[in-house]
């Protein structure tokens, strides 16, 4: 690569020429100012020459051509150091003009990231940022350590009008008005100067022209003088198709176009300019700069070249170096050695001789570092590295001389500032002609100095370089953003947002929060500040949601958005605004078709919970079709069966949750629902206008709006809701809409005003949401618009139902009486109604003449009524469904209502479901019946626990004894435990101890416990054994008062209504806890208690007066159906010696069970054979010592006493005895008997013993074995029907009698 | 102990799933974006610089005025960058070591998706505590 053709290069062939100074007198100006130019200006097209061809000589003798050359010209006055202020307006008005220009070309977009690549691609950066840069170099020109600006030769024009030319030149060169540099002495003042005379054609013929020009050929010499006419065009004004002058005169920003330029300059007059110039440069610029590059040269050689040189030159610096320590090193005049070596590196740098120009630049920058004159020094640390730049070769020793050089600078301070930016624009051109753009990057990144706006450019400059490929664009925008923030520093707002907005390219889809919430709240706040607030409000939106922030920066945020949008003074309509949040996972849609809610609750229940309930009270279709092909579709249309239907005047509600994200509390008010309604007519249409309305996202707004006008046509309702949102709440808002015509209606999505001003929407979009419609009915499949989407019918009646008083909370066995009361608002009357309750262990659905009655009165026992024979079997109607008797329609004002019995039946957490059917009379509709879902919730409350334990009463058959144990398990309720009844007519209960002692304070506090004892009594088989033909159950005593209440000593009855239907459902559930027994055998238990009336819970909706326990399946045989009792004497006194002792016994025996049963009594006389002696047994180990006779250890004072009387007498027995058993069952070892069902009967049994002693009659079996009837055995065939039993311990004391 | 550091976690997928501020220095307005501007630059460089070297710690990889970024990148393109202004290279390689161990007991957490956002508070307080200890 060719370092000349790179941007570098082209800039040092443009900016390190020589320059030359232009003195010209006014009357020259006047000349030129005609053609709208000045003198220097209509030169200076014409001083750059592309192919000049020179020949020029080495300071070797090696001659070379030059083909490019420039000249620069200055006149004499700017020949100096530019004015930084100046030059720092200067550069600020460049940077505003090109910011207004930008931006006005600027789109509101926001532009994506390929394109701003694509603009910024190889550097490519605006044009602007170029002329930027060329300004800030120029603005160091003509310093004094540097020698490429200093003035190779003098151009001095007078006009031939001037009086005197000749004293004119002499003038024009006078020492005052020639620039510092010259007049200091850091140049050298002998300069090649060439004379020119300007005469305008205007003014006259050239005649005198000529005489002067001869008279300054004698004077100056000839070659030094020149002539030149200018305005020969005399009166058409000449038009230049190529006006050479409009490229150079950017400065005229006022405009005059380029074509008036220079009219009066026909075609002579430019090529005698042109011709002018040439022969300057290439007759006198060139060789006398040659000239005076040999002379230098040669002198260099001789003063510090060589060895001796070198030494000399060492020992000179160092003797030199305590001498001169001002800050920028010693002063060097145009004489000193120093001086002349630059001045002789710098004419070569012009004039391409690198090689040179590299060498004496080495040389002088070792004397400079050790003059410690560093601003020289790093000059020429930057020449060296450009002259290595130019040779293209060693690009490390380049790019290290251009950081020598910039560091130095750096180090400077301030004065160093100008110079270290020109170096390091430099060097990142340098670096960009190599394609090192990511090295270029940082440095740019270095310029950066105090001045906020240079640094500004430069960092959008830096961010520019890290667009290029393989970009890095993170950096870039990171740049950007540095750089936005320094323009807007210097309040270059639009520039801040032309770099912010290219940023937000890179930062549109971060996921950085804190940066996108940066980039947006500031380009937002800039657009505000230039008052294009819609803009600004684009942005705002944006960083609505910013939950991450701190609390104070959320506020900032919002109340800035505020003020943006009230400074706009319209309300916005945006839509998917993110403030507050909208969780459309949790969006519900809660409508009615055949199904209708009691309540909210009963809405969010799962509806296949719904669906089990009611299977039996919903006629299904498929039963009535008789075909597959048929019927399904005559029932309902297609349409109807897809479709959701609702009800016209029927609300359809919506659930949406609404989150706020932040920290602070935001008002949300106005919270619709957008909705579409369509007549039925244009049904066909409404999927157009949905499917346009897909695909045309631009005209969102417009058909949102002309939804809300649809609704001010009636056609539905829609509620509103306002509510405030605090700190990171969240909200289930309902919605609801209510169509009042027929057609469809489509529910489209959400509206909102986010604090009073601006309007959000958010449309239901599923596409990737999991839809959670709570009417799925299995239609997963139906596109997304479907759900939303409802086709009303006209207006049916609809029930309205409600059960009061319901309780919120209750204890266990708490007995309420409610009223389900049912209201029919609309005119048509609905009929055959039916109910359905979830738990009827809670509910009971009473009588109608129940409706009336009080609670503690109608349970009590009617002295003179009749046994409740009535109620006996109150299950003669379906055992879940409940028909409303015939007849009964709902209608009207007049609302209906029904008894219900309300239980608490066990503790936790309820929730009571109740479907009510019904069917619309008299109009025909799709739908032809409705069903009432009702959901109530309550807490049920541990109270009494009551247990029962029975065992059989050794002394009589059919006999028991029962503990009651009951335990209060509330933490402060006290109750009072009224009545325990036995419940049917077979079993008598007595307490055996007074109730008093029971419960001596009367009630049970709570945590007490309290146990008593009862005794039962199985009547039923009594009375059948005493009378079977007495059919009517005589009333048998089977309550028992534990705590008389009151003064009236009256009794619950407990087959009363509503105690005898949950004694159903209750003995039902525990049947399936117990294992089925016989049901003969078991006896059913209430305990009926009522809380004493502290009762201080607010809770409760009036003290329940009664609360009922009960306990079913208390099984009294634990055994088998078969009870006996063997009855026998219990102590005797026999006189063994005469004979052995004989002792008849009675066996009873029953039969519990309702089948005929074969009992088979063994009786086995081995002792010893403990497997059936189980109760015996510990009693025999014990006595294993003394195996006498039928002894046993009874108590130590009975053994000392009979021992002793026995032992002397009867010594021997014992031990003849050893094996046999000390008694014999005499008669036959085996009985065999048959009990008919409920009958008894009596078995004399027999023993025989041979010594005194306490026996235990024990060691006999029954075999027990039930003939089932036909049939009965398949019912229950857990039922066991054959058993064994072995007989329980009888003691019988026999003694020696005297 | 830093006056100014900023820990992120920046998932494979380039998205912060963790930051702190653990420098000890009082919190100026503007330096929570501030750190995240710099540390989501640097991510450009740790792009090129990770294939690189088989080496997790990448030492300090970029720098904004007297700021420092180190970075360390797991097997799994995790990356762990700090922000700091103390030169304590083998303090904050035994941090990142540390975090790393902390940062796979997280991925072992069956509930935790890799690539969410890490919001487990036993990780915060375990990384400041590291925090305290290095740097």
């Amino acid at each position: 690569m060719d370092p000349a053709k790179t941007p570098l290069g082209q800039m040092l062939l443009d900016e390190i020429t020589p320059v030359v100074m232009v003195l010209s007198t006014p009357s020259v100006e006047e000349a030129c100012l005609k053609n709208g130019l000045s003198f220097l200006h209509m030169l200076t097209p014409f001083s750059s020459f592309n192919n000049i061809d020179v020949p020029v000589r080495t300071a070797s003798d090696q001659p070379y051509r030059l083909q490019k050359f420039k000249l620069r010209l200055y006149y004499a006055s700017a020949v100096r150091k530019p004015d930084l202020e100046v030059a720092k307006e200067h550069l600020r008005q460049v940077i505003t003009e090109a910011g207004e220009k930008q931006f006005s070309e600027l789109s509101l977009d926001t532009p994506e990231i390929n394109h701003v690549l694509e603009n910024y691609q190889s550097g490519n950066a605006p044009s602007w940022l170029h002329f930027f840069n060329k300004e800030l170099i120029r603005a160091v020109s003509f310093s004094e350590h540097e020698t490429f600006d200093h003035p190779v030769a003098c151009l001095l024009a007078v006009s031939s009008k001037d009086e005197q030319p000749i004293n004119r030149f002499i003038d024009l060169f006078n020492t005052n008005k020639l620039p510092s540099l010259l007049n200091d002495g850091m140049m050298d003042p002998k300069i090649l100067k060439h004379y020119l005379l300007v005469h305008d054609n205007q003014d006259g013929l050239a005649d005198r022209a000529t005489k002067i020009l001869t008279e300054m050929r004698s004077t100056f010499g000839t070659s030094d003088c020149a002539l030149l006419c200018i305005n020969s065009s005399t009166d058409a004004p000449v038009k230049h198709e190529e006006n050479p002058w409009a490229s150079y005169l950017w400065q005229n920003s006022d405009g005059s176009p380029g074509q008036h330029l220079g009219f009066f300059l026909n075609t002579d007059d430019i090529t005698m300019i042109k011709d002018l110039m040439q022969d300057f440069s290439s007759k006198h610029i060139i060789p006398s700069m040659e000239q005076k590059i040999r002379v230098l040269n040669q002198q260099v050689s001789a003063t510090r070249k060589g060895f001796r040189n070198q030494i000399k030159n060492l020992w000179w610096r160092k003797g030199k170096e305590d001498g001169t320590d001002s800050a920028n090193g010693p002063m060097y005049g145009f004489s000193s050695t120093e001086s002349q070596i630059r001045v002789l590196g710098d004419y070569a740098f012009m004039l391409k001789d690198y090689e040179l120009a590299l060498s004496n630049y080495r040389l002088i920058s070792t004397d400079y570092k050790l003059d410690k004159a560093w601003k020289r020094y790093a000059g020429v640390q930057e020449m060296m590295g450009l002259a290595y730049f130019m040779l293209d070769q060693s690009r490390k020793e380049a790019e290290y001389c251009m950081e020598n050089a910039f560091t130095t600078y750096l180090k400077l301070g301030s004065s160093g500032q100008q110079n270290a930016t020109r170096c390091g624009l430099w060097w990142i051109e340098m670096l960009k002609a190599r394609d090192l753009y990511k090295e270029a990057a940082p440095i740019y990144f270095r310029i950066c100095g105090e001045d906020i706006l240079h640094s500004a450019v430069m960092l959008e400059q830096a961010s520019y370089c890290y667009s290029s490929k393989p970009s890095m664009l993170r950096k870039f925008g990171f740049h950007l953003v540095l750089s936005g923030d320094r323009y807007n520093k210097c309040d270059q707002i639009k520039h801040a947002i032309r770099t912010y907005r290219s940023a937000l390219s890179v930062f549109s889809r971060t996921t950085w929060s804190h940066i996108k919430d940066h980039v947006h709240f500031h380009i937002g706040q800039w657009y505000a500040s230039l008052g294009m607030c819609d803009v600004a409000v684009k942005h705002m939106l944006e960083i609505l949601a910013c939950g991450h922030q701190s609390k104070t920066t959320q506020e900032l945020f919002l109340s800035d958005f505020l003020q943006i949008v009230q400074k706009t003074g319209q309300t916005f309509e945006v839509s998917r605004l993110q403030l507050p949040v909208i969780n459309t996972s949790s969006l519900k849609v809660v409508f009615e078709d055949h199904r209708t809610f009691g309540s909210a609750s009963a809405a969010n229940t799962r509806e296949s919970l719904w669906r089990s309930l009611e299977e039996e009270i919903i006629p299904s279709f498929s039963s009535t079709k008789s075909n597959w092909l048929e019927l399904q579709s005559k029932l309902i249309s297609k349409e109807y069966r897809e479709s959701n239907v609702c009800v016209a005047g029927e609300a359809v509600k919506v659930n949406v949750e609404f989150k706020n994200p932040l920290q602070i509390p935001i008002p949300v008010s106005g919270v619709t629902l957008i909705c579409k309604h369509f007549p039925s007519a244009v049904e066909v249409k409404s999927d157009e206008n949905i499917s346009r309305r897909e695909n045309d996202n631009a005209g969102k707004c417009e058909e949102l709006t002309a939804c809300r006008d649809m609704c001010s046509e009636n056609s539905f309702l829609a509620s509103e809701v306002d509510f405030l949102l605090r700190g990171g709440e969240t909200t289930m808002v309902q919605l609801s809409v209510t169509p009042r015509e027929e057609g469809t209606l489509e529910v489209i999505g959400v509206r909102w005003k986010l604090l009073g001003s601006i309007v959000g929407f958010h449309d239901f979009d599923f596409n990737h949401v999991k839809k959670n419609t709570l009417k799925g009915k299995g239609k997963g499949k139906r596109s997304t618009n479907e759900i939303l989407k409802f086709l009303v019918i006209k207006s049916i009646p609809k029930l309205q139902g409600s059960i009061h008083p319901f309780p919120d909370k209750a204890h266990v066995g708490d007995l309420w009486h409610l009223v389900l009361e049912l209201r029919n608002p609309s005119e048509f009357p609905v009929k055959n109604l039916k109910m359905k309750i979830s738990h009827p262990r809670f509910l009971n659905i009473g009588n109608q003449e129940s409706m009336k009655s009080e609670l503690p009165a109608c349970l009590m026992k009617k002295v003179d009524s009749v046994p409740s024979g009535a109620n006996a079997n109150p299950f003669n109607k379906s055992d879940t469904v409940f028909m409303f008797p015939e007849g009964t329609t709902v209608q009207g004002a007049t609302p209906f209502a029904w008894p219900l019995w309300f239980r608490a039946a066990f503790p936790g957490k309820i929730s009571l479901y109740i479907s009510i059917y019904y069917e619309i009379g008299d109009i025909s509709s799709v739908i032809k019946y409705r069903v009432l879902r009702l959901q109530y919730n309550l807490q049920v409350l541990p109270s009494l626990d009551v247990s029962f334990q029975i065992s059989p009463s050794s002394l009589r058959l059919q006999e028991f004894l029962v503990r009651m144990d009951v335990v209060n398990k509330t933490a402060s309720e006290d109750f009072l435990v009224n009545q325990l009844s036995s419940i049917g007519s077979n079993w008598e209960i007595s307490l055996l101890q007074p109730a008093d002692t029971i419960f001596p304070s009367k009630s049970l506090k709570a945590g007490q416990a309290v146990s008593c004892f009862l005794t039962l009594k199985n009547c039923r088989s009594l009375l059948a054994a005493k009378d079977n033909i007495s059919l009517v159950p005589k009333p048998v005593k089977n309550d028992i008062i534990l705590v008389p209440q009151g003064s009236e000593d009256s009794v619950y009855d407990v087959s009363s209504e509503p105690l005898v239907n949950f004694h159903h459902y209750e003995k039902q559930q525990q049947e399936l806890q117990h294992e089925a027994q016989g049901d003969l055998n078991t006896v059913d238990f209430v305990l009926i208690s009522r809380p004493l009336q502290s009762n201080s819970d607010a809770g409760f909706v009036g003290p329940p007066v009664v609360m009922s326990h009960y306990a079913c399946h208390c099984s009294t045989a634990s055994t088998g159906p078969i009870s006996w009792l063997l009855d026998g004497p219990r102590t005797l006194h026999h006189n063994f010696s005469a004979s052995f002792c004989e002792i008849n016994l009675k066996m009873l025996l029953h039969n519990s069970s309702d089948a005929t049963a074969f009992v088979r009594i063994t009786t086995s006389d081995s002792a010893v054979n403990g497997g059936h002696l189980n109760s015996a047994n510990t009693a025999v180990s014990e006595s294993s010592s003394d195996d006498q006779g039928g002894w046993r250890h009874v108590t130590p004072v009975n053994e000392v006493k009979v021992t002793s009387n026995i032992s002397g007498t009867q010594p021997e027995t014992p031990l003849s005895l050893g094996s046999v058993s000390p008694y014999i069952w005499s008669g036959s070892s085996s009985t065999k008997i048959r009990l008919e069902s409920m009958s008894s009967a009596e078995i004399p049994l027999q023993i025989c013993m041979f010594s005194p002693g306490i026996y235990d009659l024990s060691n006999y079996v029954l075999h027990w074995n039930l003939l089932l009837a036909e049939g009965q055995g398949d019912q229950d065939e857990m039922r066991r029907q054959s058993g064994k039993c072995v007989g329980y311990t009888y003691y019988l004391t026999v003694l020696q009698s005297t | 102990m830093a006056t100014t550091a900023c820990f992120i976690i920046v998932s494979r997928n380039d998205i912060p799933i963790y930051e702190s501020e653990v420098g000890t220095a009082t919190k100026r307005e503007d330096a929570a974006q501030l750190h995240q501007f710099i540390l989501h630059a640097a991510l450009d460089i740790v792009q090129d610089l990770a294939w690189t070297t088989s080496a997790m710690y990448l030492k300090s990889i970029d720098r904004f005025n007297d700021l420092v970024v180190s970075v360390y990148v797991t097997a799994g393109h995790t990356r762990f960058m700090l922000l700091h202004d103390s030169r304590n290279d083998d303090g904050i390689k035994s941090f990142f070591q540390e975090v790393h161990e902390l940062y796979i007991k997280i991925l072992l957490n069956p509930l935790y998706l890799p690539g969410s956002r890490i919001t487990s508070s036993h990780f915060d307080t375990k990384v400041r505590a590291l925090a305290r200890k290095y740097l």
